[in-house]
């Protein structure tokens, strides 16, 4: 794996990591505290599965546990158990990369969303299994949509922030080996 | 070159799902073990939020006071309006104030004419708003004092006026405050004028709901909502709010803490009742000694002398 080491190859782990960081900060910044507001998306979940269509080869997985489980222990989540699903999620896609790369965006978003969804469903599954207790249903949907919908904004986000469009199939990097 | 690239990919593609499935398992297994044990792994996550947050406290403080100003800004707005309401206010504090003092002097007398012994006063620490929950599912925030203040888990925290939450977590120097809102917050209060017991249940709204109360005819809106100090969890008679009447015609306490804004907050040093032990020579002189139906007491005494 070393050979494929270019120049910028840590550029996608970097800006995972740095979008989780400022996500999570501003989880926890201190604004009202007056229950009722309505729940914002996962842009954690959101970050990874959009780098990982994009650069499956320099997202490592390892990188995703640690910042999902550090997530979980900061936001106060079940420890563990979000950060399996999404390691799970993440090489669902990470496997069908290079599927979606030919494919439009659209479908791109369906694909992803549709996985995002399954493993939302699957925590709540668990979590009733086991009976912990967990939000009711109306907030979490709520949850969802709003994680679905920050989709493009991430995608939008990694283009221009970072310069992380998707290859074209067949595309190389800089020194000509296949992406 | 590609067949080599092909086939180191062959080799490789087997032991990375087996060290990703492993890495699943293990990510489960601290789940299951949070499942079974939680205050251990509570504990981790209390010593994992000591030591990344207060080293973001240079970054959250700013932004968080960026953010109150412009809330602040808005309310200039309507500063004239606030003006003439907070005089208006300030009328009636006065007078209140006068029938407090008075209140306060004759109380004073009286309790000198009984020779009543009253509890020490109530200390406190005051500690600064750090960190938010970060979830809407989960009402609490984090304060920037801890086990090095001498904090202890399950105190009671006010702001100015009301109680807010019971202490959740401590780290070295930090504590978790969950409030009174939160879904899991349970707190025993009493009504005023009627003196009734009944359970503050916290739901994920504004307004807690007000449980198992014997006769709710005897509640109106408008009572005073203290904490009853029942099972040694909060000292009693901290201001909670007052009874209001939700939609659905279910009672509801509308906090007094203003949870807006919660910056400041005191956490209430709680000293343990201390626990009676000997039986008591008035009520059976020599108990210990003769008593035929306690050996074991004696046998217990015996060993401990």
């Amino acid at each position: 794996m070393a050979e494929a080491r270019t120049p910028r190859s840590w550029l996608p782990a970097a800006a995972f990591a740095a979008m989780a960081a400022a996500a999570i900060f501003l989880r926890i910044l201190p604004l009202p505290s007056v229950p009722g507001g309505l729940p914002g998306p996962d842009l954690v979940f959101v970050a990874a599965a959009a780098l990982v269509l994009r650069r499956p080869e320099r997202l490592p997985v390892v990188l995703i546990a640690a910042v999902v489980v550090i997530e979980d222990l900061l936001l106060l989540r079940p420890p563990g158990l979000w950060a399996a699903l999404v390691v799970l999620a993440s090489e669902f896609l990470r496997t069908r990369a290079a599927l979606v790369r030919a494919l439009p965006f659209a479908v791109e978003w369906m694909l992803a969303g549709t996985v995002i969804a399954a493993a939302m469903l699957a925590e709540r599954l668990v979590l009733g299994l086991t009976g912990v207790p967990q939000p009711p249903l109306g907030p979490a949907a709520v949850h969802l949509v709003a994680t679905l919908a920050s989709y493009p904004v991430v995608v939008a986000l990694l283009q221009a922030g970072f310069g992380l469009r998707k290859v074209a199939p067949g595309a190389a990097d800089e020194r000509g080996r296949p992406l | 070159m590609a067949r080599h690239r092909m086939s180191e990919q062959d080799y490789a593609r087997p032991v990375r799902r087996a060290l990703v499935g492993l890495l699943v398992v293990a990510l489960l297994a601290v789940f299951v073990l949070w499942r079974i044990d939680s205050p251990r792994v509570e504990r981790l996550r209390a010593a994992l939020v000591d030591r990344i947050v207060p080293n973001l406290e240079w970054a959250l403080v700013p932004v968080t006071r960026t953010a109150a100003l412009f809330e602040d800004f808005r309310s200039y707005a309507r500063v004239l309006e606030q003006n003439t309401e907070l005089r208006r206010e300030l009328q009636q504090m006065k007078a209140w104030r006068e029938a407090a003092l008075q209140l306060e002097q004759r109380n004073a007398r009286l309790l000198d004419l009984n020779n009543v012994q009253l509890d020490p006063r109530l200390t406190h620490v005051t500690g600064v708003v750090l960190a938010d929950a970060g979830s809407p599912f989960r009402q609490s925030v984090l304060l920037n004092v801890g086990a090095r203040d001498g904090i202890r888990d399950g105190w009671a925290t006010m702001d100015g006026l009301g109680l807010v939450g019971r202490i959740s977590g401590v780290g070295e120097r930090t504590a978790r405050v969950i409030l009174l809102t939160d879904s899991n917050s349970r707190i025993p209060v009493t009504i005023q004028p009627s003196g009734q017991r009944a359970i503050l249940a916290g739901d994920n709204t504004a307004a807690p709901a007000i449980e198992f109360l014997e006769t709710p005819d005897l509640v109106r809106p408008g009572d005073r909502v203290v904490s009853s100090g029942d099972g040694g969890v909060f000292p009693a008679g901290l201001l909670v709010g007052q009874v209001a009447q939700g939609p659905a015609g279910r009672l509801r306490v509308l906090l007094s803490a203003d949870y807006g804004r919660l910056d400041f907050l005191r956490v209430l040093r709680a000293r343990p009742a201390e626990p009676i032990q000997d039986p008591g020579s008035l009520v059976a002189p020599g108990a210990a000694q003769d008593d035929a139906a306690a050996p074991a007491v004696a046998q217990a005494e015996a060993g401990d002398g």
